[in-house]
Parts: C-alpha cells; sequence; structure tokens
C-alpha cells in the first residue's frame, strides 16, 4: 500500500472521528471511550504522517483525556474544538500537497484546542469546576468537591468523629425568578415535561430499590435529571439547573458503579425529585418575570448533594457501620479513652493512622480492625436474583421433555440390544446427569417455610394477648421447603387452625392449673419431608375434642344413625364436615368447628389431606399432607380400553374385584355395590367418556374406591398400570374445562394422559343421572 | 340484521397480500398466514379427549406443551380420511394459544399478490363464510384463505348462541 492511499485511509478514519465526537454527550464520560480508543490507534498508525499532522492528533489525545476526567470547564466547546481539528487533520492528510499550505488550520485547530484546555493549565487537577452546567449565579453557587475518598470501595475507614469543620449550609434565597422574556407556552410545556420525567425518574428509583444493580433504571433516572438540568438551563432557570446538575452528577457516580442508589443514596435522589417537583409545579401557572418559591428544604439538600459522604449519606441507611476505634476497642488493642482522645485530636485524619502516630494502637491491629469494618460493610453479594416464573415453568418442562427423550434413547433396541455395552454405559451416565438436572430445577421452585412459621409466630403471639391465655408455640422445621405457590396457599388454613387450636383448644391458666396442666399451653406446629409428601403437624395440649358430643352432634343432624358407634378416627373426622361449621355448633360443642370444612377444602385444592387425632384432656393432633408441589401430582396410571387415565392417589380409597354377587342394579339409579356393608354407586369409566374396547364385566375388570368433596363411588377401570407422579398441565383454552379431567399429563413414553377429577367424575355423574332415557351417543 | 350482513362483507375483504402456508383438505386448497403458523409436524399418538365435539381429536405432546388438535375435515364437515404419510399436523398460534390443525398435505408457501386476492364469494345463508378471509387466484388454482382464529375459537358457534337466546 502506498503512502497516498494508506493517508487516505487515515483521513477517512480522522473524519469519523470528527463526526463521533460531534456526536458525543459532553456529560457523557462512557462516550467518550470509543474516540479516545479510536484517536491512540489513529496516532500508533499515523506514524509516517506529516509531523504537524500527528503533533495535532497527539494535542486532540491530550484534550480527550482532560475531557475524560472531567477536569474542563467548558466540555462542550471542548468537543467541538476536538472536531473540528479532527476534520482539519483530515483535509491535511487527504492532500499531502495541501499540507504546507493547510498548517495555518492545523494551528488554529491546537490553538483552539490549547484555549480548551486552558483551565486546566492554570487550576490544576484539584480545581473543581462545574463540569458541564454554566456558571451558576451567586449563592448557589458552590465548587464541586474533588474526587470523595469514600468513592472507590477499598477505603473502608469512617472518620471517627464527625467533621467538625461541616460545610455551613448554603444560604438560598426563599424565591427564584422567572426570567421575564420566556414564554409562558414555552415555560408551561417545560413543566409538563419535566414533571413526566420526574415521574419516571421515580419509578426506576423505587425499582433499585429491590435491585441497585440494574442498569436501566439509573440510565432512565440519569436521563431525567440530565434532561431538566439542559431544558432549565436554557430557559435560565438557575436554581433548578443546579439542583438538577448535582442529582445528575449522583446518578453518573451510580452509572460508574462507585455508589449504588440504596439506602441514604436513594433517598436522596427521591428528595431531589420532590424538591424538583415542588418547583416545577409552580412553574406550570406562574408567569414569566414573577417569583416562583424555592422549597426550604432545597438548601440542605443542595448541601447533601454536592458531598453526600460528608453529610453521612451511605448506601445503607439503617446500618451504622461499625467505626474502626469501636472495633479496636471490642479487639481490646486499644481502651476507649485513647480512641475518644485520638479521635479528638485527628481532626480530618483517619483515626487509625491517628492511633498508629500516637502509638496508642498496634498497626497490626488497625489493620485487622479494618478488615473487620471493610467485611461488614461489604455488601452480602448477589446470592439471590429474580427470576420470572413462567420462565422456571418453561425450564421445568423443557427438562421434564429431556428426561422423556433421554428415557426413549435409553430404551431403543439399539442401544439397550446389548451388543454395544459402551454407548448403553454412556447413554445411562447422560440419565444420571439428566435425573440430577431435574431435581434441581424442581428444587428452584421450592422456598422454606420460614416465612409462614413467623407468621404464625406472631399471631400465636396476639391471639395469646387477646384471649388472656399463655401459650407458647414450638416451632420445627422451618427450613423444610415448598412449592412458592401452595406456601402463599397454606397461609389461610393454618391460620383457621391455629386461631381454633388456642381459641377452643388450649384452655385458660386457671383450668389448665385445675387439670393439673402446666398453666401455659404449647402449641407445636412442626414440618418435615415424608416420602415426597411435605407434612405438618399442629399440635396443642388443650382439652381435646369431645367425642361424644361431636356424636351426639352428628346424630342430631342425621349425618349418623342413631345408635350406631363409630371408630373415634370417624367421629373425629365428622368436624371436617360442612354442617358443623356453623357458629352456634362451635360454642356447643367444645370447640373444632370453625369452618374446619373450609380448611379441608382449602387443603384439598392443594391436593393434600387433613387427619386429626385427639385424646381428651391431652389435647388435639391435626396432620396435614401435601405434595411437595402443586406442579406435581401422584397419580394412579389406570387403563380403560387403549386410553390411560390418571387418578390423584390421595383420592383413591381403595381398588378390588368385586363378587358378581355384591354388584346390583338398582332400576333407574343404575348399578351399585357393596362395599364392607356399604352400598355405593358404580361408574363404569369407559361409559361415562365412551371408550371403546373396554372390558364391560365389572368382575374382569377392577373397581377403584374414589372419593370427592365428601362423595364416594366406585368407579371401573380395565387395569391398574402402576403409580405415578407427573407434571399438571392445562388442556389449554380451546378445550376448557373438561367435566371430570384436570388436565393433562405427559406421560413416561412422552404421550399424554388425562389427568381425572374425581369431585367432577362425581358431579358429572349426577348431571347424567337423570337423562339416561337419552339414546347414547 | 342488515347491519350484521355489512359487517360480514367488511370482514371478508381483510385479506391481505403476503406469504400464505397451503395446505390440501379433499379436494381444496386453502392457505393460511404465514405468521399464524409455529410449525409443521408428523401426525403423532393424540390422546382422545372425552365430552368434547368430535373435530377436537384430542391433545398431543409438543415438547412438553400439551396442545389441542382440531381436525379441520371434521371441522368444516368433510368426512374423516384415512391418514397417510402426507398428513400431518400444522402447528397454529391463535392469539398466543398454540393449536394443532390436522391436515391432509402440506403444500408450500407461497406468495399472493394483492390483485389475486377476491373477496369470499356469497352463498347466501346456506354456506357459513365467515372464516373466509377471501380467495387467492394462482396459475388457474384457487387458494380458500382462512382466518384460522375464526375458524378454531368458535366464533360463529357462540354468534349462532346468542341468536337463539335473543329469540327466545
Amino acid at each position: 500500500m502506498n503512502t497516498a492511499d494508506c493517508h487516505t485511509q487515515l483521513a477517512d478514519r480522522c473524519e469519523r472521528l470528527g463526526a463521533q465526537i460531534l456526536a458525543a454527550d459532553p456529560a457523557d464520560r462512557e462516550g467518550l471511550v470509543g474516540p479516545g480508543t479510536d484517536l491512540e490507534a489513529l496516532l500508533t498508525d499515523a506514524a509516517d504522517a506529516p509531523r504537524p499532522v500527528r503533533d495535532l492528533l497527539a494535542r486532540m489525545l491530550d484534550t480527550l483525556q482532560a475531557l475524560y476526567e472531567q477536569r474542563l470547564p467548558d466540555s462542550a466547546s471542548a468537543l467541538a474544538a476536538l472536531a473540528t481539528a479532527a476534520i482539519a487533520a483530515a483535509t491535511a492528510l487527504r492532500d499531502p500537497a495541501e499540507c504546507d499550505a493547510t498548517p495555518n488550520a492545523l494551528t488554529v485547530a491546537a490553538d483552539a484546542l490549547q484555549e480548551a484546555d486552558g483551565a486546566t493549565a492554570t487550576d490544576g487537577p484539584d480545581a473543581a469546576a462545574p463540569a458541564t452546567a454554566s456558571p451558576v449565579q451567586g449563592s448557589i453557587e458552590a465548587p464541586l468537591p474533588p474526587d470523595r475518598p469514600g468513592d472507590s470501595a477499598n477505603t473502608g475507614e469512617t472518620p471517627m468523629p464527625p467533621p467538625a469543620e461541616a460545610p455551613s449550609p448554603t444560604a438560598l434565597p426563599a424565591t427564584f425568578l422567572i426570567p421575564p422574556e420566556t414564554d409562558p407556552d414555552m415555560l408551561h410545556e417545560f413543566a409538563v415535561e419535566c414533571l413526566d420525567h420526574i415521574r419516571s425518574a421515580e419509578a426506576s428509583l423505587l425499582e433499585l430499590e429491590s435491585d441497585p444493580n440494574l442498569p436501566e433504571p439509573i440510565n432512565v433516572v440519569f436521563r431525567a435529571f440530565h434532561t431538566i438540568k439542559g431544558t432549565s438551563g436554557f430557559l435560565g432557570l438557575e436554581i433548578l439547573q443546579h439542583l438538577a446538575h448535582l442529582a445528575e452528577n449522583l446518578l453518573d457516580r451510580a452509572r460508574e458503579g462507585k455508589i449504588h442508589i440504596r439506602g441514604g443514596y436513594a433517598d436522596l435522589a427521591l428528595e431531589s425529585c420532590d424538591s424538583l417537583r415542588t418547583m416545577i409545579e409552580s412553574l406550570r401557572t406562574a408567569a414569566p418575570g414573577t417569583a416562583a418559591p424555592i422549597p426550604p428544604a432545597t438548601a440542605g439538600l443542595l448541601d447533601r448533594l454536592r458531598d453526600p459522604e460528608a453529610a453521612g449519606v451511605s448506601e445503607d441507611a439503617d446500618v451504622e457501620p461499625l467505626r474502626v476505634g469501636d472495633i479496636l476497642v471490642a479487639q481490646g488493642a486499644a481502651d476507649r479513652a485513647t480512641v475518644e482522645a485520638a479521635a479528638q485530636s485527628a481532626g480530618r485524619k483517619r483515626i487509625g493512622e491517628a492511633l498508629v502516630d500516637d502509638r496508642a494502637a498496634a498497626p497490626a491491629d488497625v489493620a485487622r480492625a479494618l478488615r473487620t469494618q471493610n467485611r461488614q460493610g461489604a455488601p452480602a453479594g448477589d446470592a439471590t436474583i429474580r427470576v420470572a416464573t413462567d420462565r422456571l415453568d418453561s425450564l421445568i418442562n423443557m427438562v421434564g421433555e429431556l428426561v422423556i427423550a433421554q428415557s426413549m434413547v435409553a430404551q431403543d433396541p439399539d442401544v439397550s440390544g446389548g451388543g454395544r455395552p459402551r454407548l448403553q454405559r454412556n447413554v445411562a451416565h447422560a440419565g444420571k446427569i439428566i435425573r440430577a438436572l431435574q431435581d434441581l430445577t424442581m428444587s428452584l421452585r421450592m422456598v422454606p417455610l420460614k416465612a409462614t412459621f413467623q407468621k404464625m409466630a406472631r399471631l400465636v403471639r396476639d391471639l395469646a394477648r387477646n384471649t388472656g391465655k399463655s401459650v407458647t408455640l414450638v416451632t420445627e422445621g422451618e427450613d423444610t421447603e415448598i412449592d412458592r405457590n401452595m406456601v402463599e396457599a397454606l397461609n389461610d388454613p393454618l391460620i383457621h387452625m391455629m386461631r381454633n387450636a388456642l381459641d377452643h383448644g388450649v384452655e385458660s391458666a386457671a383450668d389448665r392449673t385445675a387439670a393439673g396442666k402446666d398453666p401455659t399451653g404449647t402449641v407445636r406446629l412442626r414440618a418435615y419431608h415424608s416420602a415426597g409428601n411435605v407434612v405438618l403437624v399442629l399440635q396443642d395440649d388443650g382439652k381435646g375434642l369431645d367425642r361424644d358430643r361431636i356424636l351426639a352432634k352428628a346424630v342430631d343432624r342425621g349425618l349418623v344413625e342413631p345408635g350406631r358407634d363409630l371408630p373415634d378416627s370417624e367421629i373425629f373426622a365428622l368436624i371436617f364436615h360442612p354442617g358443623f361449621s356453623t357458629a352456634e355448633t362451635v360454642t356447643d360443642l367444645s370447640g373444632r368447628g370453625v369452618g374446619m370444612d373450609v380448611v379441608k377444602r382449602g387443603i384439598e385444592s392443594l391436593r393434600g389431606r387433613v387427619e386429626v387425632d385427639s385424646r381428651k384432656g391431652r389435647g388435639t393432633t391435626f396432620t396435614i399432607r401435601l405434595p411437595l408441589t402443586m406442579a406435581i401430582t401422584d397419580g394412579m396410571l389406570v387403563r380403560v380400553g387403549e386410553q390411560r387415565y390418571l387418578l390423584p392417589t390421595v383420592s383413591i380409597e381403595r381398588s378390588f374385584q368385586p363378587q358378581p354377587e355384591a354388584i346390583s342394579t338398582v332400576k333407574g339409579r343404575g348399578e351399585m355395590v357393596l362395599v364392607r356393608g356399604e352400598l355405593l354407586p358404580l361408574f363404569r369409566l369407559h361409559r361415562l367418556f365412551t371408550v371403546p374396547a373396554a372390558v364391560t364385566d365389572p368382575c374382569q375388570g377392577l373397581l377403584v374406591l374414589i372419593e370427592g368433596e365428601g362423595k364416594r363411588c366406585a368407579l371401573m377401570v380395565d387395569e391398574l398400570l402402576g403409580q405415578q407422579q407427573v407434571v399438571v398441565k392445562s388442556l389449554g383454552a380451546t378445550i376448557g374445562q373438561v367435566r371430570g379431567v384436570s388436565g393433562g399429563a405427559i406421560l413416561g413414553d412422552g404421550r399424554v394422559g388425562l389427568i381425572l377429577d374425581p369431585a367432577g367424575l362425581l358431579a358429572l355423574v349426577d348431571a347424567s343421572e337423570p337423562h339416561t332415557h337419552r339414546p347414547a351417543a | 340484521m342488515v347491519e350484521q350482513a355489512t359487517q360480514h362483507v367488511t370482514d371478508a375483504t381483510r385479506a391481505s397480500a403476503g406469504k400464505y402456508l397451503t395446505f390440501v383438505l379433499g379436494q381444496e386448497q386453502y392457505g393460511l398466514v404465514i405468521l399464524t403458523v409455529r410449525e409443521i409436524i408428523g401426525l403423532m399418538d393424540i390422546t382422545a379427549v372425552p365430552r368434547v365435539p368430535e373435530f377436537i381429536k384430542g391433545v398431543i405432546n409438543l415438547r412438553g406443551k400439551v396442545i389441542p388438535v382440531v381436525d379441520l375435515r371434521l371441522k368444516f364437515g368433510l368426512p374423516e380420511a384415512q391418514h397417510t404419510e402426507q398428513t400431518c399436523i400444522i402447528v397454529v398460534a391463535v392469539r398466543d394459544v398454540e393449536m394443532g390443525v390436522i391436515v391432509d398435505a402440506v403444500s408450500e408457501v407461497r406468495d399472493i399478490a394483492a390483485k389475486d386476492i377476491e373477496d369470499a364469494p356469497s352463498f347466501g345463508s346456506a354456506v357459513d363464510t365467515d372464516f373466509i378471509l377471501g380467495m387467492g387466484k394462482s396459475a388457474g388454482k384457487v387458494t380458500i384463505l382462512l382466518d384460522i382464529a375464526r375458524v378454531l375459537t368458535n366464533g360463529e358457534l357462540g354468534e349462532v348462541e346468542q341468536l337463539a337466546s335473543a329469540a327466545a
């Protein structure tokens, strides 16, 4: 490549650079990184370019660097000078002949750069100047502090005493003048636009509260302040411009990751929004040339924004970081008096240094104390991230599919045939990994019961206070995990039962003493995993259920035939009957009745079951068994003809093959089957669902005793195929609710099996009963 | 009723030029707006769902999702045909809900220009043409452009029910 071509290429790059610089936002430092890198590369590649061009490029790099470090008073004009210089360099490069003729253009550009950098040379890097805002008038002008030591995370030391020479609050006038020449329409438009920005900034700030690391909300807030700063500067509203500028600086630090917008910083940003809003609201109706009020809190706010750390603002608004002095005292490395004295004399010097200087503490001790402080101050780290539940669900779906696909590979005759042991071994290995993956994905939805237990502790405390009883709650297994959706659904039943236990179970202290028991009652809440279920046990040591009275009540209500005695378990189960939930029953009975049917229904809707056991005078125990997750159901796979269905295991009582004499046909009421002295309706699933090629003789098939919403019946199927855990899926909106079917599930072979809904089936049977005369479909 | 009739006319002219997936059903060729089509899969085992209209053949497992499958032949009142190698399921998305449609054979994706699209013909009240977007002509053949959302969501069924209850 010859020199001319090379130069033309360089010229192109210079022009592109000029365009980039022109497009750059003076307030956006990161936007300067790209041009900076390009310029450096350009300088390297321009080794054989004419000397004046090289000098100019080097000059530009200096200015860009200064701009990036925010050392320049007027970044906008510096950018303009840079762009001009880039174009001048390009022109000079493009036409080497003209290079000699254009030193003027190059010199002018270099001078402009020199001028733009001017302030740097004289003021030095420490002198701070408002980086982007045009100078603000009068009392609200204040220099920006130099780089704050607190910005970098590694300076963990907090000065022991608050700085004695705290900057005195800036005096602010009570009002600010709206420039008389402002166009009223423009002012109104400005106010409306700014209020919009503030609204979105506030929303984003609240979003940041939950996760201060989200980049987009920070940018939204930054842009809001930036725009307000720009437009209010244009309109000559200096106080707004100044406030927005300082707020923007705060957000800029957050963008650079030096601080996180939470705790005190979030408060500060929100306060800025409030202050800006109050002032801008008043602009909506104000006329140009009049004065608008400045909220009294603004002066303090400006001071805190100027140097948040000096004003004691930190990310953690609630917890004060431990001070080094305190840590040293706690570690026994120094006594309090020495530390206090050192703190007094230290002034702005760091307390650790002061102590070492005074020989009051060994450097090693101070270093250790600093490490302690850093450890304590360090954020706990992102131990958790938020993920949308539908993403988790689709992950679980996909993994479920993977398991099926893997088992199809493993069962392929080519693999399992035995001829290829190595392939077989590898497939088995992949299978192991996939099953581990499945367990892991399933666990993603699990949360511990801790929060629920804590709620119960609070409830017991309040209830005990209200009823004047003395009760201790003992919890166990609060780390037991359960599906997130179920935790919420579990709350109501638990609250119900807990209230019952305290209202009606545990006696008053006097009664307990009279009965020879500890005056303080104990309620135990335990949770543990057992055979793929979560078991919750709620146990009180109160007076227990009154078996005879429940039975009497049941006979009274016609639930039990008079004179018939039942085993305890069946009597206690009566309390879950809807009829027992009325208010007067509760007071009549020795307790337990308030909404126990509601409790039972709530738990059954979670595909769980609840049992009760009680001993008079000793207390009552409720045992709740829940599946680990709602998404998974324990089902019994049954076959009818060529179709397979899943019956939820919880609703199956037993299955049996009937003797011919046990089955009787009741005219007009269908078939009945005698099961252990009880006459139950018999329904044939193949008839209900019109399944062809099914077994039609009940004695050849199998009867499954199912129970749903308090009703029982025998369901005839061809055979049981075995138990299976499946993921419940909806059949989709097109099909909608099919009576008797609660959803679908993917079976082991990849086909869809329908999950039967016993309650729905029983309702279906009831509904179709009167229509038996209708011709069969 | 007059208003409703005009409504039908405006509805029927909604077909726009663009790409259509064409398929065969009986003697006719039909087209679906390509954007409604998610994928085409071979016929697989379909689990029958009891107590649903006959044209809903059941549900299938589409990579972990349970989606319903509709036999378009039955939906359109054609006799059920023996499934062949050509028979396949077009998975369509209607308002973000996926659904399978059994067709005799899938032909091709065809660009149909606006000038080749005509309004659905009116057969009077005897034939419901509500779910037809228009008729596409190309190479001497006519493709019936379907509004699959209307075909599958029983919109016309709901209307019939409404009319019946209004008359009662």
